[in-house]
């Protein structure tokens, strides 16, 4: 990008062409107050606090006020922040704004990190002189997890613009008028909005808070944090979990997640999932401590054939009887089957593969499911396929949504894809010569929005900006993927010509005439087809030779449902599989089975019946942070950590490895699984007389630090060998200092545990990061990547981020996190045959089963959360309003479905495909079958066993 | 030198005849002004509810991290600490917890008599600072000033405060 020189306050810069001169100062790190600007939204010019003066020429004296955000740099500009007019026009901006604030900063939810407090400061206003009486404004209640206290508005319209303009929600409005503006619903009721929870980051007061935060609330200097990554989905968000201690050994540490800046995955924002799902690490559900069956018969108790009750046992107890068991299929005389997870670290998993052997590790997930993140795995492999970061989905120019529920399987991308809509507008205006950041000026540029064409199974919240929605069953979306490819242009086929204005000609149109075409697909419906189809469709795009620019790749991103589904699927063939494990454990076998299951549950995963066959007969060990239905058949149960209490890698589903941090020293005798499975073979080793005695498992009975497994894991798996450059990289000491996880403002240090002890216990080391669980050690802003307490001098709230940041929206100084898979490059073969799509027979009286996916609710974690708990609502069936009728079924009517206990509430809606029964996924175990006969849809009945007993 | 040797026993006879300037404490107390930096206590406002807000901003200006405490919100709507916890065995008396507290809540008293053969019984909880009045400042009460509602005062009755905008009145 061409360069500008200008000078600010006689020292002369050269800064980037074409940005505002906020933008330039804030990335000059310099500090210049500002409220309604957004890096991530552009200029409005609304709130006149980013006021300069710019001189004509350096020999001007006078000058002339300008408001920066509104104002293009200027080559040979002249420019003073400092100068005392200047200074005192931003003092009384802000003096006016503070007219009718509320006396309300110690109980404010916002202070400490409030945006208002600090260009309050930074604009020297100390001293109130109004003395009128004070605007108020009652509030509204906006749910469970947003707070709202209206009288703290400084009305710079961030929230409305956020949340109408950037995210797409309808239901928060600027009600109103004058002095008198109110941002809020019509009624009282829940933001709608799955990314409301960002409202609580760009609001720059306290308007919008986090409830669930407020519950347990501390002040952001109480926080310690380390770099996470969400657990949530498979996107990847980075985020910043705070924790802290209450010194009594209350297992609640976690206080709230937000946002971690990074440019190509999460940006500026988090899902709501993301945001508040962090409560399931302090659910009263956790596994503090290792508890073993019950060895009393149970005398009477409503529980299944299997289920055990637990009692605790001194960890040294579990362990040692852990190390019984692999001792035993050491010497052969048990077999110890190891049952992966998507959701837990490479690490986990790989310390799981190795006490098992290769060949006794199984993924976590159904065959389908395994055969699907294969297929993805495969097809990310293809050169002219490539997964596109959330800056490029954005910078799509024509989108393709196939069957995928994005806005509830990866909620970021949909926000990314939201984006694009407004890609045309945005190619337009550079067009007119309109820089970017005149938000204003390009939103009303007239302009065809981007074509975004969706196909799928319900109504989804991108409907809005589509140009095009079908709902149909997955195949025929795959089949409506293979007539696009048909019908793009150079394709050899003679029904080109006709029907010519077919959804699929569109499509192809679109598509093809598209230079930065995406495709979105992913796992969400099980079908192999689709994703083959999506494939297709991307290779064809990438061969059509209009397009991307040169680069002969298209972008195509694949949901994948957990936050390591793909990390998973680098440790296990197609074959290691739930149902492979159920087949081998079906066998005749002389040896007892142990299964060694490591946060998975059989029952989320599996239909009831065959997670109950798994189970039977055979001995379970589970390792998990939650209890779960699975739990309830456990021989002896190991309490996990959490992703906010552990260490490891998650694998994204664009193939990304990113390392998440230890964020606080979990209670009880929790620790990560692989520490318990290196514990177990260490006594083992220990027992045998000395690690050279069990040569398989000589290094991991020697493990003690996660970047170990890492380094072992780098060393034997090729496409995993990026892990060896993932960090943490140990020399960003500085005189041997780590980073500080607390800020240097932590206060209560010698309070806190005074309680228990008066004498104060050193605080615990971390032994896999250069880092400390204290306030001592690196705090300086962009000094090192695993700083994520977002401060610096002046800059209390997050807005701080500027400073981390090598220019506003820039990415992450000194470094971006993660690194991609090192997976051989290999052309994915497309066996699609002339006939389209194999087709499942489908019987005309079935009706097709399709997954029903809701950001809150299908969250195997995050369902269990305290708030989004109450949000979640009750398991459902989508049926078309002529099935409906068939079945003589009515809206809110109970339904049971074969195989599963739970009742659904029979919800009719238009917006679905015919013939098809849409499920929701998550509020019970998977349906067994992929199509349903009209009678197992059999009315709820209370109690049909009578009141007899 | 004999000179300066000579003055100084002089000035030391002298005292011979000075009045005494100790104190026979404990049997006679020292008159300790009502400002002066001793332990500490959480006082009441003049309606009788607890000042304290749990802001935490005596636990952040504390220089020996010796504070600490945990907000809860109850029914009413009022912040107050689920804990409040002073070590005074770290604590150093400087009074920059009652200059941060902006509740007039937290509050040095002239009294310095402290000691214990414990250390652990210098940890004072919520239960053992608060006291039953105002102490310094009779009239103050957070909430009559601060905007937001709790039970008794909704939006609007506070001082200097607006009735709440109704949104439907057609003349906004």
């Amino acid at each position: 990008m061409a360069k500008v020189t200008i000078t600010i306050d006689d020292r002369e810069y050269e800064v980037d062409e074409g940005q505002n001169l906020l933008h330039a100062c804030l990335g000059l790190k310099k500090n210049l107050p500002y409220f309604c600007w957004h890096p991530a939204m552009g200029s409005v010019g609304a709130c006149r606090q980013c006021a300069v003066i710019e001189y004509m020429a350096r020999d001007d004296t006078r000058g002339r006020l300008i408001i920066s955000c509104m104002t293009p740099v200027r080559d040979g500009g002249v420019y003073s922040l400092e100068d005392e007019r200047a200074q005192s026009f931003r003092a009384g901006i802000i003096e006016k704004m503070m007219v009718n604030h509320p006396h309300d900063c110690p109980v404010c939810e916002e202070g400490g990190e409030c945006h208002l407090q600090d260009m309050t400061l930074m604009s020297a206003h100390t001293m109130r002189r109004y003395s009128g009486r004070k605007r108020t404004f009652n509030n509204q209640n906006l749910g469970p997890f947003i707070n709202h206290e209206m009288n703290r508005c400084i009305t710079c319209y961030r929230c409305v613009r956020y949340y109408q303009d950037y995210a797409g929600g309808r239901d928060l409005q600027a009600l109103g008028r004058n002095q008198q503006v109110y941002f809020g619903r019509a009624e009282d009721g829940r933001l709608e909005n799955g990314f409301s929870g960002n409202l609580v980051e760009v609001c720059p007061t306290g308007v919008f808070t986090d409830k669930t935060f407020s519950r347990r609330f501390v002040r952001k200097w109480d926080l310690q944090t380390a770099p996470s990554v969400c657990e949530h989905c498979g996107v990847g968000c980075n985020t910043a979990p705070g924790a802290r201690d209450d010194g009594k050994g209350d297992p609640r540490k976690l206080r709230r997640v937000v946002n971690l800046y990074h440019r190509d995955i999460n940006g500026y924002f988090l899902c709501d999932r993301g945001r508040f799902g962090y409560e399931y690490a302090n659910s009263p559900e956790r596994i503090l401590q290792p508890l073993q069956a019950d060895t009393q018969p149970l005398i009477q108790s409503t529980a299944a054939a299997g289920e055990k009750i637990h009692r605790p046992l001194p960890p040294q107890d579990a362990v040692a009887q852990l190390a019984d068991i692999i001792e035993e299929a050491r010497l052969g005389k048990r077999r110890l089957l190891g049952i992966g997870s998507t959701r837990t670290s490479l690490e986990n998993n790989y310390a799981l593969k190795t006490l098992v052997g290769p060949a006794n590790f199984y993924a976590g997930v159904s065959a389908g499911t395994l055969q699907l993140l294969h297929l993805v795995n495969a097809i990310q492999q293809d050169p002219q396929i490539h997964s596109p970061s959330t800056p490029e989905i954005e910078q799509a120019d024509a989108v393709l949504i196939l069957g995928e529920d994005i806005s509830n399987t990866a909620p970021r991308i949909a926000l990314a894809v939201r984006q694009a809509a407004a890609e045309q507008q945005r190619q337009r205006a550079r067009a007119l010569d309109i820089p970017l950041w005149q938000d204003a000026s390009v939103r009303q540029l007239d302009s065809p929005p981007t074509p975004i064409f969706i196909a799928a199974v319900e109504g989804t919240d991108l409907d809005g900006i589509a140009r095009e929605t079908v709902y149909a069953t997955p195949d025929e979306i795959a089949e409506l993927a293979l007539e696009v490819v048909n019908q793009l242009p150079g394709a050899v086929t003679e029904s080109q010509t006709e029907a010519s204005d077919s959804l699929a000609t569109q499509i192809a149109r679109a598509l093809a005439s598209a230079r930065k075409p995406l495709i979105v697909c992913g796992c969400g419906l099980q079908s192999p087809a689709l994703l083959r189809a999506a494939a297709a469709l991307a290779k064809a795009l990438a061969a059509n030779p209009v397009n991307s620019e040169g680069t002969a790749s298209c972008a195509l991103y694949l949901a994948c449902a957990d936050a390591n589904s793909l990390g998973l699927t680098q440790l296990c063939s197609e074959q290691q599989h739930l149902e492979q494990l159920l087949s081998e454990t079906a066998q005749e076998n002389s040896l007892p089975s142990t299964l060694l299951a490591m946060e998975v549950d059989l029952f989320w995963q599996l239909p009831d019946e065959q997670a109950a066959r798994i189970l039977h007969g055979n001995q379970l060990i589970q390792l998990d942070s939650l209890y779960n239905h699975t739990s309830r058949f456990a021989q002896l149960l190991l309490p996990s950590a959490a992703t906010p209490e552990s260490e490891g890698t998650f694998v994204n589903s664009s193939g990304l490895a990113q390392r998440y941090y230890t964020v606080y020293e979990p209670s009880g005798y929790i620790q990560e699984s692989w520490r318990w499975l290196a514990n177990a073979t260490a006594a083992c080793a220990a027992r045998a007389g000395g690690v050279e005695k069990i040569p398989a498992l000589a290094d991991m009975a020697q493990w003690q630090h996660v970047t170990q497994v890492s380094a072992a894991m780098a060393a034997g798996i090729p496409q995993l060998s990026p892990l060896s450059e993932l960090g943490p990289d140990w020399n960003t000491l500085v005189a041997g200092a780590p980073v500080a996880r607390q800020s240097h403002r932590f206060s209560g240090r010698t309070a806190l545990q005074a309680e228990v002890a008066v004498a104060e216990q050193p605080p615990p080391r971390d032994p896999d990061a250069p880092m400390a669980f204290s306030m001592e050690g690196i705090q300086f802003a962009g000094y090192s990547p695993l700083q994520a307490n977002i401060w610096a001098p002046g800059w209390n709230s997050d807005q701080a981020i500027h400073k981390f940041q090598n220019q506003p929206g820039g990415e992450r100084a000194p470094a971006a996190s993660g690194q991609s898979l090192r997976r051989a490059t290999k052309v994915f073969e497309i066996q699609v045959t002339d006939t389209g799509v194999p087709k499942t027979p489908v019987n005309a009286d079935l009706l097709t089963t399709l997954p029903l996916y809701r950001l809150f609710g299908s969250g195997e974690l995050s369902r269990r959360a305290r708030s989004i708990a109450t949000v979640v609502g009750q398991a459902f069936v989508h049926l078309h309003p002529d099935d409906a009728r068939a079945l003589a079924l009515c809206a809110g009517e109970q339904v049971c479905l074969p195989g599963s206990d739970t009742t659904f509430e029979v919800k009719i809606t238009a917006v679905a495909p015919q013939r098809c029964i849409g499920i929701s996924a998550g509020y019970s175990s998977p349906q067994a079958v992929v199509a349903m006969s009209p009678q197992d849809i059999r009315p709820f009945v209370e109690n049909p066993q009578g009141n007899s007993s | 030198m004999i000179s300066s040797l000579l003055r100084s026993l002089w000035l030391v006879f002298r005292h011979l005849f000075r009045r005494n300037v100790t104190v026979q404490y404990p049997d006679e107390q020292p008159y300790l002004p009502p400002r002066y930096r001793g332990r500490i206590v959480l006082t009441r406002d003049p309606d009788g509810d607890e000042r304290c807000v749990a802001c935490n901003l005596c636990a952040v200006a504390c220089p020996p991290d010796c504070i600490s405490l945990q907000k809860t919100e109850d029914e009413d709507g009022r912040w107050r600490p689920e804990f409040f916890r002073i070590n005074f065995s770290r604590c150093i008396m400087c009074g920059l917890c009652e200059d941060a507290c902006p509740t007039y809540a937290i509050q040095l008293t002239p009294d310095f008599e402290m000691s214990e053969y414990d250390r652990q019984n210098m940890v004072y909880e919520k239960e053992d600072l608060l006291i039953n009045g105002p102490g310094k400042y009779h009239e103050y009460s957070f909430y009559r000033v601060a905007g937001k509602a709790i039970a008794g005062k909704g939006k609007g009755q506070g001082l200097n405060e607006k009735k709440p905008v109704d949104l439907h009145d057609l003349n906004l």
